[in-house]
This record gives C-alpha cells, sequence and structure tokens, in this order.
C-alpha cells in the first residue's frame, strides 16, 4: 500500500510536475536561465523563518515538509542570501518586546553557528559576496517593527551592533514613534524621535525599510534618511490595491533617492481578485491573523501553518481564486517599466505569507530568472533584480554610516 | 599644575630610561610623581594595568558625561587613567538585583551600550577589547582596552539567549549574582534559598564557559562558589573581592575559597573599598547603623529622590568621607590594599592577585582616591620586596593570563559541541 503511494507520487511528479518546472520549448532559454540564476546571487529581504526555530519539529539543516525555508530548499533553488525577520506582534511593546527581540537574534544566530558549514553571518555587503565566493549561504536580519526598541534609541544601536542590517519602521500597528498602514494614524507620519531614530539607524547603517509603514511615514522617511531606503517586502498598488503595496508616484520617489522595491509574493498583495475575495470572506490579512493568533497563542509557527491550511483550503472549496506564481513577474515587470531595473528586487515574505502557486518555496526561484529572461531582460538586469540592487543599496547604507560616523 | 614642558620632560625620560616607548601621563598635576620613586615609574608606567571592576558606567548614562575631559568628582576618566598609568578597564554593568525579568535586560542593554558610545566617541583614547590579545594589543597602540562585565546574573532574565546576547555585544565577564539572590544563585549578602546554584545555574555557568565568558564570584555566597568552582571548566575570578581573614565581610574571600580559587587557576582581584579592606571601619558601621542610615538620607538629599545611581554612588563617597573628617567613622590609609594583595598572595600565590578597584562604586582609601593614584601600589610592592615580575603579575598579567585559559576553554568547548 505505502509503496504504491509512492509510486503514484513519483509518476506524478515525472509525468506532471517536470513540465510545469521547466517548459521544455528547445529554445535553451532553460539551460542560459539556469546558468545565470545559479552563478548570481540570489537575495530575498524578508523570510519569517525565524519564528520557526523556537519550533522543535523544525530544523533548518533538513528538507522540510512544510514551510518555504530550509538549507537544502534554498540550496535547490539558488537562493544564497537571506534575511531572516526578527519579529514579534506590534502590540507586545517595552522592555518584554526587546528581549522577545534578542531571543530571536540569537535563534539566528544559533542556527547559523551550528549550521556554519552551509551558512555565513553577514553584515556587508562584502560579506554576502565572500559568503558566496566560498559557496555558503549568506544570513543577515531584519527588525521588522520599531516597536522591539522598547521606545530606546540605544537598543537600534544594540541591534545594529548584534548584526541586524535593516528595520522595518512598523508593523501592523503603529509604534510610539510612527504610523503603520494598517492602523489608525495617530503620529501624522514619524514623530520627531522617530526622525531622530531614522538619523541613528543611518549613522549604524542599519538600513530603513518602509514596508508596513503609512504613506506618510513613507515620505517622512524619505526626507529624513540620508541613505538609500527599502521596501523589504511590498509589491505595487497599481496592480493590486493593497495598503501594503506601494502606488507608483511612492516607487519613483524611492527610486529617484537610490531605493529598492523588494517584491512581495503574498497572494493578497499581488493579486487584486484574490485580494478582494479575501476580504469578503475573513476581512482582510489583519484580521486573519489577529483571528489565529487568539487560536495559536504566542506560538507563531502555528500561525504560519493556520494560515497556509486556511488558504489552502478556501481555494480548493472556490471561496479563494487561484493565483498564479507569474503575477510576481508582473509586479518585477510593472515596477521595473516604472522607475527602471536598479530599483526592484525579492522580498518572499516566505514562512510569513500565503505563497501563490507554483512559488511554494525557495526551490522555486529558477522561474522567476527564467520568466524574466523570456520577457526578454538582459542578464545584467535580471542580476540585479536577483540580488545585486540590494547590495548596492547596503554599500550606500555602509558608506554614509561611515561618512556620519567620522564626522 | 605641572606645564607642558614637564610633561614632555617626564616622557621623554620614560622612553629613554625604559627603552620603550609607552604613553605615560598625559595631563597634569599628580601625588603619583611625587611619591612614587623613578624605578617603580619605570615599572608601572611599562606594565598591562588591568583593573577589573570599575562603576563608572552609570555616570555614562548622562548623555552630558564625557569620558574624555577630567572630571571633578569620581576616580575614572581618560585623562586620570593616563596620568595613573591604567590600561585597561572592565567597567561595570549594573542595576539594582530588585530590578529583573525584561526591565532588568533592557537596562543593561542601555549600559552595554553608553559603553560602546564613549569607545566609537573616543576611538584615539580607547579600544573595546574582549581577548587578552586584544588587550595587549590596545597597549601597543597606547590605547585604554575597554572592557565589560555583567555584575549580576538577574540581568539575564533566566534566559541563556541573552547571556549569549551579551558576550555578542563583547561582555567578558559575569558576577554571577549582585547583593540579592537572583532566580538560579544565592548571594553572600541575602538569605540563601537555592543552596547555592540551582540546575540551571550550572547550565548558565556551562554556557559562560563556551561563551569565553569569565564566571565572577564576586557577590555569590560561598555555597555558590564552591558549586561553581565544581561546575565551571575554566578557571574562575573573583573581580572585586579582598580577604576575609583582614575583614570579615561577607563580600571577601576566606584563606581556603582563595586556595581553592588558585588550585583552579583563578585570580582574586582586591577590591579597594573601605569597608571590605579594614575591620575596624567594618566595625564602626556595625556598631551604630544609624550612621549608614544617615549617609543614605544625607546621598538622596543630594541627588534628588529620582536617584541617578552614578549620583549616589559618587556623593556615597564623598559623604562617608566627611563622617571620617568628623570622626565618626576611622580613616582608612590605601596601604590596607597592599596589606590584603600581600596576604592574598601569601595564602593564593603570587599567580593569583589582581587589581579589582571598584572605582566609582565604593568608598575609596585615603591616599587611593582616584586612578592617578595607582603608581603608588607598583611603589609599595616593590618596597616590601616584590619583585619586577610579581609586581607586573598582580598588575594585570595574572587577569590576562585567566582571560587566555578561559578563551582556550572556550575553543575546545566549541569545537567538542
Amino acid at each position: 500500500m505505502r509503496r504504491f503511494r509512492a509510486c503514484l507520487w513519483f509518476c506524478f511528479v515525472v509525468l506532471v510536475g517536470s513540465p510545469l518546472v521547466a517548459p521544455a520549448r528547445g529554445d535553451g532559454i532553460a539551460e542560459r536561465a539556469k546558468k545565470l540564476h545559479f552563478s548570481s546571487i540570489v537575495l530575498d529581504t524578508h523570510d519569517d523563518t525565524t519564528q520557526r526555530f523556537f519550533s522543535t519539529d523544525f530544523d533548518i539543516a533538513k528538507r522540510n515538509a512544510d514551510g518555504s525555508i530550509d538549507i537544502p530548499r534554498m540550496r535547490e533553488g539558488g537562493m544564497n542570501a537571506i534575511f531572516f525577520s526578527i519579529w514579534i506582534d506590534g502590540r507586545i511593546m517595552g522592555p518584554p518586546a526587546v528581549q522577545k527581540a534578542l531571543d530571536q537574534i540569537d535563534a539566528v544566530r544559533e542556527n547559523v553557528r551550528r549550521n556554519s558549514k552551509d551558512m555565513a553571518f553577514c553584515r556587508t555587503a562584502d560579506d554576502v559576496r565572500r559568503a558566496h565566493a566560498q559557496g555558503k549561504i549568506a544570513a543577515l536580519m531584519g527588525v521588522e517593527g520599531g516597536h522591539m526598541i522598547g521606545n530606546d534609541i540605544r537598543v537600534v544601536r544594540i541591534f545594529g551592533d548584534l548584526g541586524v542590517r535593516y528595520m522595518t519602521l512598523s508593523h501592523f500597528y503603529n509604534d510610539e514613534w510612527a504610523d503603520s498602514s494598517t492602523d489608525k494614524p495617530a503620529h501624522n507620519g514619524l514623530t520627531d524621535y522617530g526622525k531622530e531614530i531614522v538619523r541613528e539607524m543611518n549613522r549604524q547603517g542599519i538600513m530603513v525599510d518602509i514596508s508596513h509603514v503609512s504613506d506618510k511615514t513613507f515620505y517622512d522617511a524619505l526626507e529624513i534618511s540620508k541613505a538609500p531606503l527599502i521596501a523589504s517586502h511590498s509589491s505595487c498598488r497599481a496592480l493590486c490595491n493593497h495598503v501594503r503595496d506601494m502606488s507608483d508616484d511612492m516607487i519613483k520617489a524611492l527610486a529617484a533617492k537610490g531605493g529598492v522595491i523588494q517584491i512581495n509574493y503574498e497572494m493578497s498583495f499581488i493579486d487584486q481578485a484574490y485580494k478582494d475575495a479575501s476580504d469578503k470572506l475573513s476581512g482582510g490579512v489583519v484580521a486573519i491573523f489577529d483571528r489565529l493568533k487568539k487560536e495559536c497563542g504566542d506560538n507563531e509557527d502555528c500561525i504560519g501553518k493556520k494560515m497556509a491550511e486556511m488558504q489552502r483550503q478556501a481555494v480548493a472549496e472556490g471561496k479563494l481564486p487561484h493565483v498564479s506564481w507569474e503575477r510576481i513577474i508582473d509586479h518585477i515587470d510593472h515596477a521595473v517599466k516604472l522607475v527602471g531595473s536598479d530599483h526592484v528586487g525579492l522580498g518572499s515574505d516566505f514562512d510569513g505569507a500565503s505563497m501563490p502557486e507554483g512559488m511554494e518555496d525557495a526551490s522555486k526561484l529558477p522561474k522567476i530568472t527564467e520568466a524574466l529572461m523570456r520577457k526578454g531582460y538582459s542578464d545584467d538586469d535580471i542580476r540585479k533584480i536577483l540580488g545585486g540592487n540590494v547590495l548596492r543599496v547596503m554599500e550606500q547604507n555602509e558608506k554614509v554610516s561611515r561618512e556620519m560616523q567620522t564626522q | 599644575m605641572k606645564n607642558i614642558v614637564s610633561i614632555t620632560t617626564m616622557r621623554a625620560a620614560v622612553c629613554v630610561l625604559g627603552g620603550l616607548a609607552v604613553a605615560t601621563s598625559l595631563a597634569g598635576d599628580s601625588i603619583s610623581e611625587k611619591a612614587v620613586s623613578e624605578k617603580a615609574k619605570k615599572l608601572h608606567f611599562s606594565s598591562i594595568i588591568v583593573d577589573t571592576h570599575d562603576d563608572t558606567t552609570q555616570l555614562l548614562l548622562d548623555p552630558k558625561f564625557d569620558l574624555g575631559v577630567r572630571q571633578n568628582a569620581g576616580s575614572i576618566d581618560i585623562p586620570r587613567m593616563r596620568e595613573g598609568g591604567l590600561g585597561a578597564i572592565f567597567l561595570s554593568i549594573w542595576i539594582p538585583s530588585k530590578v529583573t525579568g525584561p526591565t532588568a535586560v533592557q537596562k543593561a542593554l542601555d549600559q552595554i551600550d553608553a559603553v560602546r558610545e564613549q569607545v566609537r566617541r573616543h576611538q584615539k583614547e580607547l579600544m573595546l577589547a574582549t581577548t587578552a590579545d586584544q588587550v595587549r594589543q590596545a597597549h601597543k597602540d597606547e590605547r585604554i582596552a575597554a572592557l565589560m562585565g555583567v555584575e549580576g546574573g538577574h540581568m539575564i532574565a533566566s534566559d541563556l539567549g541573552v547571556l549569549r546576547t551579551y558576550a555578542a555585544l563583547g561582555v567578558r565577564y559575569m558576577t554571577l549574582t549582585h547583593s540579592g539572590n537572583d532566580e538560579w544563585a544565592d548571594s553572600s549578602t541575602d538569605k540563601a534559598v537555592h543552596n547555592g546554584l540551582t540546575d540551571f545555574g550550572k547550565d548558565v555557568v556551562r554556557e559562560m564557559n563556551r561563551l569565553g565568558v569569565i564566571v565572577d564570584i564576586s557577590h555569590v555566597s560561598d555555597k555558590t562558589f564552591y558549586d561553581a568552582l565544581e561546575t565551571s571548566k575554566a578557571p574562575l575570578f573573583a573581580s572585586h573581592s579582598s580577604c576575609r581573614a583582614i575583614c570579615d565581610a561577607p563580600r571577601n574571600m576566606t584563606d581556603q575559597m582563595m586556595k581553592d580559587l588558585a588550585a583552579k587557576g583563578g585570580v582574586v582581584q582586591i577590591n579597594y573599598h573601605v569597608g571590605f579592606l579594614s575591620q575596624e571601619f567594618r566595625n564602626a558601621e556595625k556598631a551604630d547603623p544609624k550612621i549608614n542610615e544617615a549617609i543614605a538620607q544625607e546621598v538622596t538629599k543630594r541627588c534628588g529622590s529620582d536617584a541617578n545611581e552614578g549620583c549616589m554612588l559618587i556623593e556615597g563617597d564623598r559623604v562617608t568621607r566627611e563622617y571620617v573628617a568628623k570622626g565618626v567613622l576611622p580613616r582608612v590609609d590605601y596601604t590596607k590594599i597592599i596589606e590584603h594583595m600581600d596576604h592574598a598572595v601569601k595564602v593564593a600565590g603570587i599567580d593569583h592577585v589582581g587589581l579589582g578597584s571598584d572605582f566609582d562604586g565604593a568608598n575609596m582609601p585615603y591616599g587611593m582616591e582616584d586612578a592617578t593614584m595607582l603608581p603608588k601600589i607598583t611603589e609599595a610592592l616593590l618596597n616590601k620586596g616584590y619583585s619586577e615580575g610579581d609586581v607586573r603579575k598582580i598588575l594585570g598579567e595574572n587577569t590576562l593570563r585567566l582571560m587566555t585559559d578561559v578563551e582556550r576553554v572556550s575553543r575546545e568547548l566549541n569545537l567538542t559541541k
């Protein structure tokens, strides 16, 4: 019985699976794309895998049946640089938020240490290049939400000293000094203290991440920051009208200051039909999250798993539409047409969002390279999108930091 | 006040005599220069002098405080460290032991940041060091090595992740408790509740060994000391404790404890606090508890009810001196420090004694008011007949050896894991 099922699965993969993964068209593009992909630095700026480190049944070194990220699947998909997201619920504030953030930073550092044959802890663009040259996965960290500093600018510096290389100014809820895109404005963007924090981030070489923040916060941060900003995981509002995405004007303003928009793969951020249906069905991302939070408590891994299961079920029942991974390409292409290939990158939101069909995990990433190549993108442009652009922004942030520290 | 010419002359003299280009005093008048022989000066200013406990960090939390400027109060700043030849300083990360949990963690981070900020601000003068080699490098570069120790296990909030975070930020020792018990270790000045170290406390010690964080047994109960000594794979130290045989305070070490510490390669770093040095002073304090209450009241009056710890520590020292001047408390001379060192050397051996002043956190004896007075220790030890090599060991080499040993154990443990 068991063997029979294994055979069935195998046959399915061979007959149905493989043509989906790599359509053989005999034009040589598939081969060329593969070569390009696996020789590039493929840097994803947002992965919520950190939460899973606290589950006893998760081992990043082993191939996991669930989730999207582990070393084997990163290797298979050529993903060789990852920003692990440090994240806790935005309603936890003050010292408990700080300590919980430290625990996550420690979990990342410990997992990298235990897997030092495969991963290297990185702080700078040069570190990432060095890790790539050694055949290791570059591990970086971003703090997803300003609430984790406990309203204390000293903690920003501590995070920086521990290796955090970006901070998202807010998460779903306003924090003490910045408005979120999914909360009622309370500060009219950034407060004075919020501006001080942005300047301190510049001084420490911590990239300012404007995903999640309100439009006003975005423009305030853009004005204050001396270094280019990133949207670590946001897509295009012109294609899917979600507050978590960026309007064309915002993308243009971000690019004009040298920044990058890292496209998020979450279905309700990339597909209008899905977002509308999801809003009607469950009240949207924040509402779903809140409900699951009640069921799972502090177990964030549980929330992730339940969310994925809920979506799968709703799609199976026809309550939510199918979304193809090709929508990701639409968003990349829209942003490139708008601001050029120097200002777009990848910010999957793997292990923290609902992935479209065909982009279930890191092993699927080569499809992005092939799709862009088929759209006529040059090899150089593709490399920039895969990781080169973020490395450039990191370098610029490092330079600004050096200049500010010597002043 | 000395003029520039005489300072330059003195520096040149040291270079010629010692054959070493060593930075000595960069500024000003000093008692030490007058009281200390040329031989002692030469030895002192060519040695690496390590002090393993200074509470100056509290003052650094005030953004207006600048370590680069000579202060009128307290014992430590860059000019006075230069003048006294203090080459490496462990700045203490400390909050009262009644503050626990996440609040304790955030407050500790604030202090770690305050230290790191001062180092960033004074890069020409200071260097953040985490290893013995870095301390030696700083000495070569004529910079003062700044190190950090967390004074009290309550600051990890029972969380090994926080301990690892402190290590990652550069903390190189942790005192297992402060004056109150924490969740996993008994203090020498609290009622025993854990019978020494709990099982988790032993895990903490083992993780410190792996991280290369020195286990500091100052402040802990005797039972905690013996538990830690048994559990630790690396040598331990007492970052700021003196000898109980001379002054019977629970914060000091018995002869047997010092022998046992030394047998495992450890070091007792002599504390200069008058209440730990002098039995007479301690007796006077004990005889009339109202004295300390009155001192505490006066300190609160001077620092305000919204007490800044830095102010309290410094005013505490000042008010205590006023009581000594009035004859209420006995006067203790700095030579008492030498007495403790000499006793510890006789009991534990020359390789197991060092300096743990407690500057800016305790009441200093007369003649050891601040870092500029340190050459007098060298002078006094030479006068007692200590060899130059032995003096260097006490001044810093013993601590550096201990650090090297702790680093080696850490490397070994990381390899086997």
